[in-house]
């Protein structure tokens, strides 16, 4: 049997939540066909990239110490294909991909397979925007596009932003030593196309059709309209100091955005603004055009990286209509009273136990044979042979508990 | 677009490099053959200055070619007249006008792995616990107080206890800052120094753990005040707990020495949890960057346009420490810091001092200094 390892690299906000989801709850059905996904938590792939590629990630990157090499050895000890799959690999620099490939066996036996999952850059941008406010940034939508446009790409937003986005690039370090058709593209399906499609393109490139597979999503990284993310970001502004980074994950980013926010489907979509969408429209036709030439395998259609005309009425996340974000507001609110009353009613079960527990206790320490005995230690304890004559007991008896 | 020939070109300046040559690549000509992808110019130049400064070990070189800067911000980057023709991708660069900032990235991580596979020096076996010791607690200056009750406990003399006596140490108040901020550098993590002490000085608020009336009401609270002690004048501190011999006095790291703990701290963290990166920052990495030529240079100072705030912070501190009636040992205008101090305070850490550092930290783990007698010339450089 061949070794096979098909390594998914991105990129960010194209399902990948949802693959990785379908893929950690099926490890045992994949298991059956022969398929390791090598995870014991859902996280797991992203620590294993955190420490690949030596990323800080607001304290998480402690759970990561070992991750790719522990990973690594997973995938070199099964004899059939393995996945592995995160977004963030994406960013991966030429040595450290030497570095995976050569980890996950490739040049002694492994056939080694990179899958990128790529959308259009019109819808890209703003979604990309919207994962740093979901990461406690304050930036400003117009900043974040200035940032992006600069050509010299300083600072760390601007250059992570095209080390996950820059579809050539990406390929350029993660293909660099592969033959074309061993790099496959997987695009999805522009919006208002059939929900499923895209699933149905990660089974066929992931080797999945004909596996009965559980496709009930538990983890998705849903979107978030305007005068939402204009929430999450003046939250930002006025916690960040307060909030650590432990709690922000459950309760802004989870909490708020995932479960509460994200619900809000009728409030304006984020969008590029008219003035921006020429550029971008230029880098995707750039885009199509490199990527047809070299030959790569491409499942779904390449015209998908060529996103749709600009909205008729463009929303400004900078200057959101207030009405609409103190309507999110309230919807915030209430979800944090909600998880406020949960945990309350939490503390008093969890009091309520304790207090059983300490009764439980009393009532041992009220049996006549524990009060026997505990009168028996005190008068000793009263006199010097007395203690000497307990010292000794303790000692025969194998513990120093100093209590009867 | 660069080109086969322009790649060819990189090679050979890559060999160059491995020969320990010091020619920028703006005035490199030769070819050699390819190999399976070129390093990048922050690795490449990095390489240079290492050549430059030492002569790095075979391992090293490697070492140095295979890493990648770590964490968030600039990628990797192509050579210019070297690039691989792509449309795609950041812009090359020449590597010598690369800002050192970036050649530090790399060589941080490096230091980082140096540290983690060096380990630390075998703690000596602590003395047997006095049971007749005096009952103390050191808090206040993190930087003052570490040090100290290290030494304590390996004299046999851990401390709390019942009835122990709560010694808040502290000294002027730009010192304690700064101490603050060393104390973080070497231990959990913190930003570059003005991005910390700047918000700080701008709210007018000083660190919680140097905050000494606070500190001192937070333990009047919980032992009574008369139980509690704050102790500016060092040589106070070895009768308050009961010892003869002096204790050590806390460790001074330059400014450049700091930052790039700070650095090294930020990939060790991804590497070993943070227990063992406080360790190995302070019992490793702080002996090495307190010798050796020059060390330990200028210490880190609250620079002038902070002047004001810390002196009045510090004079509102010592007000209320007097006010409150606590026992000081010490003149409390010791928490004033001198104005002609501040005046006189450097700029902080410098970007060419640290990677200075950085690179001598690298040379020094078993690389052989300097010898350029037999370092090939900038003309050779040019066959």
């Amino acid at each position: 049997m061949t070794r096979r390892v098909l390594l998914h690299v991105g990129t960010p906000k194209t399902g990948t939540s949802y693959l990785q989801d379908v893929l950690f709850r099926n490890r045992p059905t994949l298991a059956s066909a022969g398929i390791l996904y090598p995870a014991d938590r859902f996280d797991g792939h992203f620590l294993a990239a955190l420490d690949l590629m030596r990323l800080p990630w607001g304290g998480l990157e402690r759970e990561a110490i070992g991750a790719w090499d522990r990973l690594a050895t997973q995938v070199r000890a099964h004899p059939g294909t393995s996945i592995i799959s995160h977004e963030i690999l994406a960013a991966a620099s030429r040595s450290q991909v030497g570095q995976a490939m050569e980890s996950l066996g490739h040049g002694s036996g492994t056939e080694v397979h990179v899958v990128l999952s790529v959308r259009d850059l019109v819808r890209q941008v703003p979604a990309e925007w919207q994962e740093n406010v979901k990461h406690r940034s304050t930036i400003s939508y117009q900043r974040f596009l200035r940032q992006i446009r600069d050509p010299a790409r300083r600072g760390r937003i601007s250059s992570w932003f095209w080390s996950v986005q820059e579809i050539p690039d990406i390929l350029n370090r993660w293909g660099l030593d592969l033959p074309p058709e061993h790099v496959h593209l997987v695009t999805v399906p522009p919006r208002g196309g059939d929900r499923e499609l895209l699933w149905k393109r990660f089974s066929h490139v992931l080797g999945l059709d004909g596996l009965d597979l559980d496709l009930e999503a538990e983890r998705v990284n849903p979107s978030l309209g305007v005068p939402e993310t204009a929430l999450i970001r003046r939250i930002n502004r006025a916690a960040n100091r307060q909030v650590a980074p432990v709690d922000y994950r459950p309760l802004v980013r989870e909490l708020l955005a995932h479960q509460t926010l994200s619900r809000r489907t009728r409030s304006p979509r984020l969008a590029l603004p008219p003035d921006v969408h020429p550029w971008v429209r230029d880098l995707e036709d750039a885009w199509v055009t490199e990527i047809r030439e070299r030959g790569y395998d491409v499942v779904g259609d390449l015209e998908d990286l060529r996103g749709g005309p600009p909205p008729r009425r463009w929303a400004n996340p900078d200057s959101p209509v207030e009405k609409q974000v103190a309507r999110a507001a309230v919807d915030a609110v209430k979800a944090l009273l909600l998880e406020n009353a949960r945990l309350q009613q939490e503390v008093r079960d969890v009091r309520g136990e304790l207090d059983e527990a300490y009764r439980a206790l009393e009532r041992s320490y009220l049996r006549p044979t524990y009060r026997a005995r505990a009168k028996a230690v005190r008068r000793l304890q009263a006199s010097a042979m007395g203690r000497n004559a307990l010292q000794a007991y303790r000692a025969a008896r194998g513990r120093n508990s100093r209590s009867a | 677009m660069a080109g086969d020939d322009g790649r060819r070109r990189a090679w050979g300046w890559v060999a160059h490099l491995r020969d320990g040559g010091t020619t920028p690549w703006a005035g490199w000509h030769a070819e050699a053959e390819r190999g399976p992808y070129l390093p990048g110019a922050q690795q490449l130049e990095l390489l240079r200055r290492l050549n430059l400064a030492g002569r790095p070990s075979a391992a090293l070189v490697d070492r140095v070619l295979s890493a990648s800067a770590p964490g968030r911000g600039t990628p990797d980057l192509e050579l210019v007249g070297a690039d691989s023709g792509s449309a795609f991708g950041p812009r090359p660069v020449d590597p010598a006008q690369l800002p050192e900032v970036e050649l530090t990235r790399v060589a941080s991580s490096l230091v980082a792995d140096d540290l983690v596979t060096a380990g630390t020096p075998a703690l000596r076996e602590p003395a047997f616990v006095r049971p007749w010791r005096t009952r103390y607690r050191l808090v206040g200056d993190p930087w003052l107080a570490d040090p100290a009750r290290d030494a304590l406990t390996a004299r046999g003399r851990p401390p709390g206890g019942r009835g122990a006596v709560v010694l808040v140490l502290g000294t002027d108040l730009a010192t304690m800052v700064a101490d603050v901020w060393t104390a973080r550098a070497f231990g959990a993590g913190v930003a570059s120094w003005r991005e910390w002490l700047d918000p700080l000085a701008r709210a007018r608020s000083v660190p919680p753990r140097v905050d000494l009336p606070r500190t001192a009401t937070a333990w009047a609270g919980r032992v009574g005040a008369g139980r509690v002690r704050v102790v500016l004048d060092p040589a106070a501190l070895p009768r308050l707990v009961g010892v003869r011999r002096s204790l050590p006095a806390r460790p001074r790291p330059s400014a450049d020495a700091t930052d790039l703990a700070r650095r090294v701290g930020a990939v060790l963290g991804i590497l070993v949890l943070p227990q063992r990166r406080t360790e190995l920052l302070r019992r490793s990495l702080l002996p090495r960057l307190l010798e050796g030529p020059g060390a330990p240079g200028a210490p880190l100072a609250v620079p002038p346009q902070h002047a004001d705030w810390a002196l009045d912070r510090a004079a509102r501190m010592r007000d209320d420490l007097t006010g409150a009636g606590y026992a000081v040992h010490g003149d409390p205008d010791l928490l004033l810091p001198r104005r002609e101090d501040l005046a006189a305070a450097t700029a902080g850490p410098t970007e060419s001092g640290v990677l200075e550092l950085a690179l001598r930290l690298l040379l020094g783990s078993g690389d052989r200094p300097a010898d350029t007698s037999d370092r090939p010339t900038e003309r050779e450089g040019h066959r």
